[in-house]
């Protein structure tokens, strides 16, 4: 047997690297818990908002009524005037037409109640 | 008379009662304000002819006949056109900034509130009125004069 030239086999002068063994895991944003944390603090106060939304949503409404209340008088009093003024018309108009007629009473209310009622009738154009 | 049932709201022109008020009825000039402007005052209104205002109401209650109140409903018109006056005179430019943001804002007190705080201030010194808005909760700051409210305009 001459002698052979055989290598044998040997890590690489230095060894070999070192194996990669850990998990590759980068950070991939703030945990479970932070985002329910976050979102948890957001709604609360958005509901926190909601609620003061409503007890003022109240209050405007009243301001809004109120607002209205004060002026019912005022305007009230207008209708009156005018409707009034449209009474006396056509009890007048009544009076004319139904001048011939004996034992009329214009303007008489066919219910047997002294209480005011509106008007039973609108005009037709 | 037709027969046809037309309804007044479709009319070709609006129906008309020419008649004048009776000569026995003393004559009071209407306020002729719009809503912008009555609904600016409102407040004032209130304040300022309240005893007008309750005596009418109370008479009203008493008999919902339009000729029942005609007497009480005189001197309420003449207290608004009184106070109206009064504010053009003292407050006219406030007055008017405040009603004319109404008119541009739905009519929606929450979206004017900086032109209603200086009419407010302005009535309160000249005039010595106030808005008192009736049942705001005990200690509660009255909803006119919070300073961070919740609901405002988009562009304040």
């Amino acid at each position: 047997m001459s002698s052979t030239q055989f290598r044998q086999d040997m890590p690489p002068p230095g060894g070999f690297n070192a194996i990669k063994y850990k998990r590759n895991l980068p950070f991939r944003g703030p945990s479970g818990l932070v985002i329910l944390g976050g979102v948890t603090a957001v709604c609360t106060y958005g509901f926190y908002r909601v609620g003061r939304g409503n007890i003022e949503k109240r209050e405007l409404e009243r301001e809004k009524v109120w607002s209205r209340i004060n002026l019912v008088p005022l305007l009230l009093a207008e209708g009156d005037r005018d409707a009034y003024r449209r009474q006396q018309a056509a009890l007048e108009r009544e009076k004319a037409i139904m001048k011939d007629v004996p034992g009329w009473e214009a303007g008489k209310s066919v219910y047997n109640n002294p209480r005011y009622r509106s008007g039973e009738w609108i005009v037709v154009l | 008379m037709s027969s046809v049932y037309h309804d007044p709201a479709e009319a070709s022109q609006p129906y008309k009662e020419p008649t004048p008020l009776p000569s026995d009825v003393p004559k009071v000039s209407e306020l002729g304000t719009t809503s912008a402007p009555l609904k600016s005052a409102a407040f004032f209104i209130g304040d300022y002819c309240k005893e007008f205002n309750e005596d009418f109401m109370l008479c009203k209650a008493e008999n919902r006949d339009p000729a029942h109140c005609l007497k009480e409903g005189r001197r309420v018109t003449r207290c608004a056109i009184d106070l109206i006056t009064k504010m053009r005179e003292n407050c006219g430019q406030v007055f008017e900034d405040h009603w004319q943001c109404l008119e541009k804002n739905n009519h929606e007190f929450y979206m004017c509130r900086k032109p209603e705080r200086a009419l407010n201030n302005c009535m309160f010194e000249k005039l010595g009125l106030t808005k008192t808005i009736p049942g705001t909760p005990a200690g509660k700051t009255p909803i006119h004069e919070v300073k961070n409210p919740v609901f405002t305009g988009v562009q304040r």
